[in-house]
């Protein structure tokens, strides 16, 4: 034998496992349960509640952040206006 | 073509030796041959509406295993190794009605070393049965450069066999 008979010899075709197409073609098949326009409603619905969720905790974050802000200017407010009140007390003090 | 699946298992019976075989004298894993044989049919689902006659088919076939074997090993050799990775296939036991089982071992074994396209042009001569023109056309690739990975793969692998085992061919 030459080497190009030897390699057509060692290259031969075989077969695959038993139930190989069998296998693919399970595959291949939408499984019947997820083509239910039920489960496609359900689907939906579990997507739009997850979207609700999402952008209401993201409301509520946000309006927490922005009380927070708020409160904290009122109180850097009060301390300004307390240490100016002892600045001009001072001063009338000093003038007295 | 229709996507009817009794008629896509009656393709898949018709090809699924010549795309497993492809991609286990490719890898020389069989595991892993099956794997990528199935998702290739996978693909050929998808795609039946749009084939138009059984050579599209099978040419089709033909290509997107190739090209898959290929893109497949390129990707392989960017990821780094695991030492169960280098661990040697079980070797099956010889089906192919070989004079010789261990110089068809052995060629098999040289083949699966050689660079992605050579290999594939190989298994496509020897393993199809194609001449180089019709591997040109299954692989997009010019005439030339077919011939001469021919030339230069059983250039290589007489070289190798005399070297290793003293045998001649």
């Amino acid at each position: 034998m030459n080497l190009e008979d030897e390699l057509r010899a060692a290259l031969r075709r075989e077969d695959p496992s038993l139930g190989f197409a069998k296998r693919v073609v399970a595959r291949a098949k939408p499984s019947p349960q997820s083509n239910r326009p039920i489960f496609r409603m359900a689907w939906a619905v579990a997507i739009a509640a997850m979207l609700l969720i999402g952008l209401t905790a993201t409301y509520e974050a946000r309006q927490m952040k922005a009380e927070r802000a708020g409160r904290d200017a009122v109180m850097a407010l009060r301390i300004a206006a307390d240490k100016l009140n002892n600045a001009r007390e001072k001063v009338v003090r000093r003038e007295n | 073509m229709t996507d009817d699946p009794e008629r896509f298992e009656d393709l898949v019976r018709e090809h699924q030796a010549m795309v497993f075989s492809m991609a286990c004298r490719y890898l020389r894993n069989r595991a892993l041959a099956e794997e990528i044989a199935q998702d290739v049919f996978l693909q050929l689902y998808r795609k039946l509406p749009s084939l138009e006659s059984s050579e599209h088919v099978l040419h089709w076939l033909r290509w997107v295993t190739a090209h898959r074997l290929i893109d497949h090993s390129r990707q392989e050799k960017r990821r780094p190794q695991s030492p169960l990775d280098d661990a040697p296939e079980p070797v099956a036991a010889d089906s192919t009605g070989s004079a010789d089982p261990l110089l068809s071992e052995m060629l098999r074994d040289l083949v699966a070393s050689l660079p992605e396209n050579a290999r594939v042009v190989m298994i496509l001569r020897y393993q199809e049965d194609l001449d180089p023109m019709d591997i040109a056309r299954a692989l997009d690739m010019p005439i030339a450069t077919v011939k001469s990975h021919l030339q230069r793969s059983l250039a290589l692998l007489r070289d190798k066999l005399s070297r290793t085992k003293g045998v001649g061919l």
